[in-house]
């Protein structure tokens, strides 16, 4: 019996001021439930229910794993409770553009600024470790909040697409490694 | 570390699935044969698939393997243990892809992924889960020497029949022969 080594790459660790990325956890399972059943889901296809929670949730850990990069879980230091989920998505080529960097937050986590510090953590890392940059971030074009995060991280609309059958801008982010040279 | 072991049959080598494999499960899982094991289904939703599959080894450690035909390389099926949310224990599954039935696949792979939960995951019991329309392979079910156990409703998939698989020891007593 051979075993393949390099399926399951470790998901590293991206410390931020007040939040962690860090892998999904079986723990983080049942506030992913209740995001997905959440009216919060509506722009990114949602809601969906318990089986459809469970499928995706197994499907970021099998992203990582197939693209060696993918969604974290946003852990708040002050806490320790997952808050939200970010990282660079890339579906199968035949869905999705490109990379992207995208983010949600559970319920109760917005106006403390956690989305913007794990964005901007998430957006540096992927330039440093995995040199993807500049990223893109697909946004409906309703989602105000999520709109606001990427303006104030120096995105720019770069068109209107569609992705799977839903309206989005395609926002672009600035190369965090241009910006601090 | 976990990883995803490669086990071969006689005729046939259980792999980890892999980017490459989507398209043909893009076939299979838009295709009638998908119809009782939760399809048919999109493209992005059979992507979304086998990402489950991957990261169902992560999280259970066990999980389902692609088969190939060893002598082709033409890959013709999923097949290994699945324990999704909603599931009452762990069973072994066999999704068979277009033109690969009727030679005994789905019951060599069966009885590797048995195996190997019996030996390496330590399972004591294992069921397989099959709609009751599916005699193929509820067929395949009684190959391997399991019986029509009880019945158990999903809350995505309605009635299935449970069928229980032999015990380890009662396997080791028998021996695989018994139920080839």
């Amino acid at each position: 019996m051979s075993r393949v080594p390099d399926l399951f790459p470790a998901i590293p660790v991206v410390e931020a001021e007040r939040v962690i990325l860090r892998g999904p956890k079986e723990s983080d399972f049942e506030t992913v439930v209740a995001f997905e059943a959440s009216d919060r889901k509506a722009f990114i296809g949602g809601p969906v229910d318990r089986w459809g929670a469970w499928q995706g949730f197994l499907a970021v850990l099998g992203h990582w794993a197939l693209r060696g990069y993918g969604f974290w879980t946003v852990e708040e230091r002050a806490t320790g409770l997952p808050v939200g989920r970010i990282g660079v998505i890339y579906h199968h080529e035949t869905l999705w553009p490109e990379p992207e960097l995208g983010w949600h937050m559970f319920e109760g986590a917005e106006g403390k600024g956690l989305a913007h510090d794990a964005a901007v953590a998430a957006r540096a890392y992927a330039a440093e470790a995995w040199d993807m940059a500049p990223l893109i971030s697909q946004i409906h074009p309703d989602n105000i909040r999520s709109r606001k995060l990427a303006e104030r991280m120096g995105c720019v609309v770069e068109r209107e697409s569609t992705v799977l059958d839903t309206p989005v801008l395609i926002y672009r982010h600035p190369d965090p490694r241009k910006e601090r040279a | 570390m976990i990883t995803i072991p490669t086990l071969t049959t006689e005729r046939l080598t259980l792999r980890a699935p892999a980017l490459s494999d989507f398209d043909t499960l893009t076939a299979f899982y838009a295709s009638d044969r998908s119809k009782f094991v939760g399809g048919p289904m999109t493209a992005e939703l059979t992507w979304r698939q086998l990402a489950t599959e991957i990261g169902h080894w992560q999280l259970r450690g066990f999980g389902r393997w692609i088969v190939d035909e060893t002598a082709s390389g033409r890959t013709i099926g999923m097949v290994g243990l699945w324990c999704p949310e909603g599931f009452p224990e762990p069973e072994v599954g066999w999704d068979l892809f277009e033109g690969s039935e009727g030679k005994g696949y789905a019951t060599e792979a069966g009885a590797a992924a048995r195996a190997y939960a019996y030996g390496e995951v330590g399972l004591t019991t294992l069921i397989s889960l099959v709609k009751p329309a599916n005699t193929p392979s509820a067929r395949v079910c009684a190959r391997l020497g399991a019986w029509h156990d009880s019945d158990f409703t999903h809350e995505r998939w309605g009635a299935l029949q449970v069928w229980r698989h032999p015990a380890p020891e009662d396997l080791a007593e028998g021996g695989m022969e018994a139920y080839a």
